[in-house]
């Protein structure tokens, strides 16, 4: 019991993180809100199912395949429309839901409303912590675990990531180190982008593709974005840790607890509103005039 | 000349910040540009690093984007007034801003090596640590802290320690002075000087006039959006009109 709730604990905080990591780099970065984001995870599903499915290639082709469309549509969709709007918040908001919904119809029109699904990469099973666990389950988890500490990396140890730190920091004086920040932030929409596509394409073989599968992931990561602060890693991690064992414990110890677990992150999202707005490390970015 | 603004004129809307400014400034000086509070000194610098233009771009189409420049401005040899700023960064022109403005969350040596972002070279990059460390030894003791809670003055040092790092030509510094105390203006200001002495260009904005005018080797009044006087800070000091005008100071001059 205490080991189910930990395995699938981890699992979903660490999908949850990816997320939520890409979604807040790119507020802190390219400074917009990006409803579309949990989009791209679902459209990366849909690649993989495409290119596994239809297409009869190895899953690793779909992944890379996955991977390298999702960013190439997350950074066209930046430039072309959302950029222009970049001042305009208001006018983003409503622009990245119309293209998550956008995504949404073409997969239905598409693929139908059919739930799929994509086989899985390992067979078997393996024992942890007294509970049955799929290799494919140890493998996912591995995966995700890896690609954030890749990420970390690149943040804390590469030039790049000195820029993307730097530049949400304090745009103007990112811009005047020699930081071009409209690069910099479309880089940091590609790599939100590719992790949220590593996220859907990893996680497809577990779950349940359908075109709605961007919806609820999105109401998590923004009541994470809440309680993690806007635009903190830090808190984004942490804060994909609380809403996932938060979750998995209602799941686990409230009857029919499966049926409300979206509304608890949201209920989460709300109490943090009214008592700390500013989350567990808001971050102020240096005033711009 | 290294740099050089031609009849400049910045509008943010209605409101004129920048009225028909020029300003020179040859290589090895150390030029001064003093005035009262809101007479533009701010909005000059950032102009010249290509922040204004850089604002304007990132709110167009906004009322806060109604921006107009007009004008030039040439920077060794070549115009610099329609380019980003990062690109002018590149040139070797960098500013050190007015509130210091670190990245706050970043530690100190990080950023340093924001500052170093366009040095690729290993070496040199060791090498210009090294020097700004030497300047600045408490930089080194504060190598790993968080930069948002060193004292004022040790951002300060911070900031120009960071602009450093860029290997500039053209050093611009914005109010260095604001908040320290008469110590530690002093010794920054005996820091600027050795920097200027080394051989580095510095375009220094400053409030306190007299240790601006210790520095300089020439100096503008900017007030009122304008350009009021010119001068090494000798001839300024002994121009009554402008010590009453401009300088607040009553009386002749007693030097
Ligand atoms: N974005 C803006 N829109 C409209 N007016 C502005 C804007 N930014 C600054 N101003 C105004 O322009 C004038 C000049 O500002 P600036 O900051 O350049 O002055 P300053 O000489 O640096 O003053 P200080 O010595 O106080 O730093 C001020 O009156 C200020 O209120
Ligand atoms: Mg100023």
């Amino acid at each position: 019991m205490l080991g189910n709730l930990l395995v699938s604990t981890l699992m979903s905080a660490s999908v949850y993180a990816m997320l939520a990591v890409g979604f807040s780099l790119t507020f802190g970065v390219a400074r917009i809100i990006n409803l579309a984001h949990t989009a791209f995870y679902m459209v990366a599903s849909y690649i993989i199912f495409t290119a596994t499915m239809k297409m009869g290639l190895p899953l690793y082709v779909g992944v890379v395949a996955a991977v390298s469309l999702v960013v190439l549509l997350a950074m066209v969709t930046y430039k072309v429309l959302v950029d222009p709007m970049r001042e305009h918040e208001t006018t983003v908001l409503i622009l990245t839901i119309g293209v998550a919904l956008v995504l949404q119809e073409l997969m239905f029109l598409w693929f139908g409303g059919y739930f799929r699904s994509v086989p899985t990469a390992v067979e078997g099973f393996t024992t942890l912590l007294g509970v049955r666990v799929s290799y494919q389950y140890v493998l996912t988890i591995c995966v995700l675990i890896v690609t954030l500490a890749l990420v970390w990396l690149l943040l804390m140890k590469t030039r790049l990531g000195l820029a993307i730190r730097a530049t949400a920091q304090d745009r103007e004086i990112a811009n005047v180190m020699g930081m071009s920040d409209s690069r910099t932030a479309t880089i940091t929409v590609g790599i939100a982008a590719a992790l949220a596509a590593i996220a859907g394409a990893i996680v497809a073989p577990l779950f349940i593709i359908e075109p709605r599968i961007w919806l609820s992931p999105l109401t998590v990561v923004l009541a994470i974005s809440v309680l993690g602060g806007l635009g903190s890693l830090k808190g984004s991690i942490l804060g994909a840790v609380i809403i996932a064992l938060s979750e998995n414990l209602v799941v686990f110890l409230v009857p029919q607890g499966a049926f409300f677990k979206g509304a608890f992150s949201l209920l989460i999202m709300i109490v943090v509103l009214l008592i700390r707005p500013e989350g567990l490390y808001g971050v102020a970015f240096e005033e711009e005039r | 000349m290294l740099l050089a603004v031609k009849n400049l004129t910045v509008c943010y809307d209605t409101a004129m910040l920048l009225n028909d400014v020029s300003l020179n400034v040859a290589t090895g000086e150390l030029v001064g540009v003093v005035g009262p509070n809101g007479a533009g000194k701010t909005t000059l610098l950032r102009t010249i690093a290509g922040l204004v233009r850089w604002e304007r771009e990132c709110k167009r189409g906004t009322k806060a984007g109604n921006i107009t420049i007009d004008g030039e401005i040439h920077f060794d040899g070549q115009r610099i007034d329609k380019l980003p700023p990062d690109e002018i960064a590149r040139r070797g022109l960098v500013l050190c801003p007015e509130r210091r403005r670190p990245f706050r969350e970043l530690s100190v040596l990080d950023n340093l090596r924001a500052g170093a972002y366009l040095v690729k070279d290993h070496r040199v990059f060791q090498q210009s640590l090294e020097s700004v460390y030497t300047m600045f030894p408490i930089l080194k003791a504060r190598a790993g802290q968080v930069s948002g809670t060193l004292s004022g003055g040790e951002q300060q040092m911070l900031a120009i320690a960071r602009a450093l790092m860029t290997q500039p030509k053209l050093l611009c510094i914005d109010e260095p002075s604001t908040g320290l105390s008469p110590k530690i203006r002093a010794e920054l200001f005996a820091k600027i000087r050795e920097i200027a002495k080394s051989g580095l260009t510095v375009l220094l904005v400053e409030q306190d006039v007299s240790l601006a005018f210790s520095l300089s080797t020439r100096n503008y009044i900017l007030s009122h959006s304008k350009v009021m006087a010119e001068g090494t800070s000798d001839e300024l000091m002994k121009d009554e009109k402008v010590r009453q005008s401009y300088l607040g100071l009553a009386g002749p001059a007693s030097a």
